[in-house]
């Protein structure tokens, strides 16, 4: 069995080399569908006996991509697009690109002309999920996807194995909501260390995935209470992953015990229900969503959800990591500080974007944040 | 005992020393920055200044974008917190810190002790910066001390309305093309400034009393054109550019108390 730090240099490897992992399933014979964020149907193209492999760009400099995109523009969908340009997914079968805000539907219709040897697959959400009407708008939408892949990749679909996939992603869900909520009382497990585990599943199956976790799940849970004077935060964003930010973190003392990333924890908080037709069910689960700035919600429960996270977590603050131009989450941000402030709950916003060289302004941000909340 | 603070900005360097924590007793200031001698510079002027030997100060902490690169100090804070301790041991009635400094703006709310209840930072970008006023006074061929003169002439402030510093430029040009007055020109400029940090400090909530800090605090036309948009007074101070410093003085010396329990330097 592996130790504690083989499993995290391990999640490190994974998240560290996409290139590598889309070469390895290559070579294995099997076909791979990028996933563009946020909420992309992983389980059907799983259940078709390819690997979905999330597709949240790199931080690299957008030079071919600017032919395409205005400069305020999300950098997230900017660097997707580069990287396509790059031929950085080369060898992929598709392209899943959901439409969940207004940048993706430009990223969509720029990737027909500016990759056109990667097909792209629309994936078209319903603003209003929730009732019967848009759980089948759902629904139809996810046929309109199966129908793409089985003509675009040759795979075929049944409902009995998205019954598969679906319970596969379950237990996936169950393990990533168990380590983070482990990770809670792991000080010793740094920003970077976390963010590895929670990456590295966008790139390998989940069936693998989920092993390495329970592994490292049974692991922690074995160890002894460790002493904790870290302050504990809690982070809320679409993407957390820069390791430079992610080390000013650990290098002031402070510890992410829960978030509200879209990257990491949101994606894990609702499965798939368990009876009825797995295609039906998936598209419930989608109408199940919630707290998050791309999910319709008229009375944005979100913002007293990461106080609440806040709360039963004991987090001294939030830190928002605010992905520049992201409008969903800008709008959000009055009603998120509006909260944290009526619920005494300290918070600091830092925005970020994928072409960030320079983060001493972050570091001060962050250094200031953590004075405020050790005083 | 004697407590030192340094703030290393991105263009000039400070230097405090306080006395138990409760007697300033010397500053300086050069006029060079983070990666320069500047630091280094200061910290002797203050010695000299202070007739003080190095042994003498018994808690260094550096401020300022240049704060973890100073191997001197025993300890680095960041320059919001140093500039709320600062200003709020001098000026205990104000509630909101406009700071305007070589490379950014920052905007930080106090409660009635002193702590910091929010801060803002602008973006990276050099417009509604001390930066901002050096390229624009460079274009038009004045010393930046000259601004706040100039800004004081005006009968008609252009509108510079680029928020980029490099479009603002090739607008000040145009402007000077048009036949439009340096006076107001420069008024525009500090206007221009002025509703930048404005709309960071809206960001924040503005709560009396109003204190402005950093370099560009010492720039009447900014200061000025500030509080117009605000709709309320403006404080500083001739330590305005020296709060940073203060601050850092302040927090040596808390944490030479924490560290000693009030025992002696001797």
């Amino acid at each position: 069995m592996a130790t504690v730090q083989q499993l995290l240099e391990k999640f490190h490897e994974v998240a560290s080399s996409p290139q590598k992992q889309k070469e390895y399933y290559l070579k294995e014979g099997k076909k791979v569908v990028a996933c563009v964020p946020i909420y992309t149907p992983e389980e059907i193209i799983h259940s078709m006996g390819m690997i979905p492999m999330g597709t949240w760009g790199a931080d690299v400099e957008v030079k071919e991509a600017k032919r395409y995109f205005p400069a305020f523009i999300c950098s997230i969908m900017q660097s997707v697009l580069e990287l396509g340009i790059n031929g950085k997914y080369k060898g992929v079968s598709a392209i899943v690109i959901p439409y969940l805000c207004d940048s993706l539907m430009g990223l969509g219709e720029n990737w027909k002309m500016a990759v056109p040897d990667i097909p792209f697959i629309p994936m078209q959400y319903p603003q209003n999920r929730k009732p019967e009407y848009g759980i089948e708008f759902t629904k139809q939408a996810y046929l309109r996807v199966i129908r793409d892949l089985e003509n675009i990749t040759g795979a075929k679909f049944s409902e009995d194995n998205l019954k598969k996939s679906c319970d596969i992603y379950n237990a996936h869900n169950k393990a990533m909501r168990e380590i983070s909520s482990i990770l809670a009382n792991h000080p010793e497990i740094s920003a970077v260390n976390r963010k590895d585990i929670f990456k590295s599943a966008y790139f390998m199956e989940k069936e693998e995935h989920t092993r390495l976790v329970n592994e490292l799940i049974a692991l922690l849970k074995a160890q002894p209470k460790q002493d904790n004077n870290k302050i504990k935060i809690v982070t809320s964003g679409i993407l957390a992953d820069s390791e430079n930010l992610l080390k000013i973190i650990d290098d002031n003392n402070m510890q992410i015990v829960a978030d509200d990333v879209a990257h990491e924890s949101r994606q894990y908080r609702v499965d798939v229900p368990v009876d009825g037709a797995p295609l039906d069910n998936l598209a419930k689960k989608f109408s199940a969503m919630d707290h998050c700035s791309v999910l319709y919600d008229v009375d944005k429960k979100r913002a007293d959800y990461i106080v609440n996270l806040a709360k039963q977590y004991n987090a001294k603050g939030v830190i928002v990591i605010l992905t520049k131009f992201c409008d969903p989450e800008e709008y959000d941000y009055p009603i998120l500080k509006g909260a944290f402030d009526k619920a005494n709950l300290p918070s600091t916003l830092i925005e970020v974007d994928r072409q960030m060289v320079n983060y001493e302004q972050a570091k001060t941000n962050i250094q200031t944040f953590r004075e405020v909340l050790e005083y | 005992m004697y407590t030192l603070g340094i703030d290393i900005g991105s263009t000039t360097s400070k230097c405090v020393i306080l006395e138990d924590g409760s007697k300033i007793i010397a500053k300086s200031l050069v006029q060079a920055g983070t990666g320069t001698d500047g630091p280094e510079r200061a910290y002797n002027e203050i010695l000299d200044a202070s007739k003080l030997k190095k042994e003498d100060i018994a808690h260094i902490v550096a401020t300022g974008y240049g704060r973890a690169i100073y191997t001197s100090a025993n300890a680095d804070m960041s320059e919001l917190s140093c500039h709320a301790k600062g200003v709020h041991f001098l000026f205990p009635d104000v509630r909101t810190i406009i700071d305007i400094g070589g490379q950014d703006a920052k905007v930080i709310r106090l409660n009635q002790q002193g702590i910091i209840d929010s801060f803002l930072m602008n973006d990276k970008c050099a417009a509604g910066t001390g930066r901002f006023l050096d390229v624009m006074a460079n274009i038009l061929q004045i010393s930046i001390n000259e601004l706040e003169v100039y800004a004081s002439k005006a009968d008609n402030p252009v509108k510079i309305s680029s928020t980029c510093t490099v479009f603002a430029e090739s607008e000040v040009i145009s402007q000077l093309a048009k036949g439009v007055t340096i006076e107001n020109v420069v008024a525009g400029i500090c206007e221009s400034v002025a509703s930048r940090v404005a709309a960071l400090a809206k960001r924040n909530r503005v709560e009396e009393k109003v204190y402005m800090s950093g370099g560009v605090a010492q720039n009447a036309g900014v200061r000025n054109a500030l509080a117009k948009e605000l709709g309320t007074e403006i404080l500083f101070s001739e330590y305005s550019q020296y709060m940073g410093a203060l601050g850092a003085a302040i927090a040596a010396y808390e944490k030479w108390r924490k560290e000693t329990g009030g025992k002696d330097h001797e």
